[in-house]
């Protein structure tokens, strides 16, 4: 039965249906076909038999993914607005979690620094472990985005074609954002954050910084995901 | 798997009715709802027995029932319980569903032939 399971599993991911509610569904058909299995077992038939009965009863695959495909309610939002799953939602999560880190900088700079114009100076202390938060936050973040749109298109066996999308969009704006701060022209005045997004001053053999650091965020969030492409479709032949 | 010969009317609205009057009377995990169907109706509704946990979810989702999980003798299974707002569609479902088989006996024992005439 699990292979009967399987194949009911990738038709349902394959046209939409959302990873969870695939997991109960098929967590429920397991324990009804052990119930089945019991009953026919009771009734006097073989092991054999009593399988083949339970599965029969269950009903054939077409019939238990149809019955479940032709339902809206449990189609995954990663199929119905692709757009807002691998565009608008991956750069809302990035945007929160740099706001996150530009506060604790923000935070950082009037707490330790105080009388220094940037925050980009030598730490000492607690300061380097505060900040180092922040900077953890804001260059982890774009690649722990990246990685959660593959997890994403690979619970759900989407095509690959949103996805890239989504880790090119994602892999161009971690690598051009830039953060600029400048303090007010009161003495010891709140510190001003913000950011702007070019493709920067440097350049690494005429190449700009901004697309190194670009093309760095896509080879390693898309790598993980085209090796589990790469492993599914050499399961799937084998 | 092995094909088998089902009742495609089943699906149309009628397991929802279904499972709400038994839901109703007390809860139940879905190899005992099926198990009631088939035992209640004298085995005329015949049916693919997976299919009836896509009523349920869709029932649950839409506020219909409840479920929990609960673990009777080492076996751990999900009970569904009618809520109010399915005791409530239960109602509706069940009046129409007694106006429609109301109309079509008398298409078939040809009452309204015999009014008209």
């Amino acid at each position: 039965m699990a292979k009967q399971f399987d194949e009911l599993r990738e038709r349902l991911l394959r046209a939409g249906v959302a990873p969870r509610h695939v997991r109960r569904y098929l967590g429920e058909l397991g324990d009804h076909l052990t119930d089945l299995k019991a009953e026919e077992r009771k009734a006097g038939r073989s092991r054999a038999e009593a399988e083949a009965a339970a599965m029969g009863r269950l009903g054939g695959v077409d019939e238990l993914s149809q019955a479940m495909i032709g339902r809206r309610e449990f189609q995954s939002w990663s199929v119905r607005a692709p757009w807002a799953a691998f565009g608008v939602a991956p750069l809302l999560v990035l945007a929160a979690a740099w706001y996150v880190a530009l506060f604790i900088l923000w935070s950082g700079w009037n707490v330790f620094l105080p009388e220094s114009s940037t925050p980009f100076v030598r730490l000492q202390g607690v300061a380097i472990l505060f900040f180092g938060i922040g900077r953890s936050i804001f260059f982890g973040a774009p690649i722990l985005v990246g990685w959660g749109v593959g997890l994403m298109a690979a619970r759900q066996r989407l095509k690959a074609v949103w996805p890239v999308v989504s880790l090119v969009l994602i892999a161009l704006i971690g690598g051009t954002g830039q953060v600029h701060v400048s303090r007010t022209p009161v003495a010891g005045g709140l510190g001003y954050i913000g950011m702007n997004f070019n493709v920067g001053p440097g350049s690494l053999r005429g190449v700009p910084a901004g697309v190194v650091h670009a093309l760095v965020i896509l080879l390693i969030t898309a790598a993980p995901y085209f090796v589990w492409r790469l492993m599914r479709a050499r399961h799937v032949l084998a | 798997m092995a094909m088998r010969e089902t009742n495609p009317s089943f699906m149309n609205g009628v397991p929802e009715l279904l499972i709400l009057r038994l839901l109703e009377q007390e809860e139940m995990y879905g190899y005992e709802i099926v198990q009631a169907i088939r035992s209640r109706t004298d085995a005329v509704i015949a049916v693919g027995e997976g299919v009836v946990y896509p009523v349920l979810h869709g029932l649950e989702s839409s506020g219909a029932l409840r479920s929990r999980r609960k673990t009777v003798s080492g076996r751990s299974r999900i009970y569904y319980s009618v809520t109010a707002a399915g005791r409530r569609r239960l109602a509706d479902l069940s009046a129409t569903w007694s106006n429609l088989t109301s109309a079509i006996q008398k298409v078939l024992t040809g009452a309204q032939y015999g009014e008209a005439i």
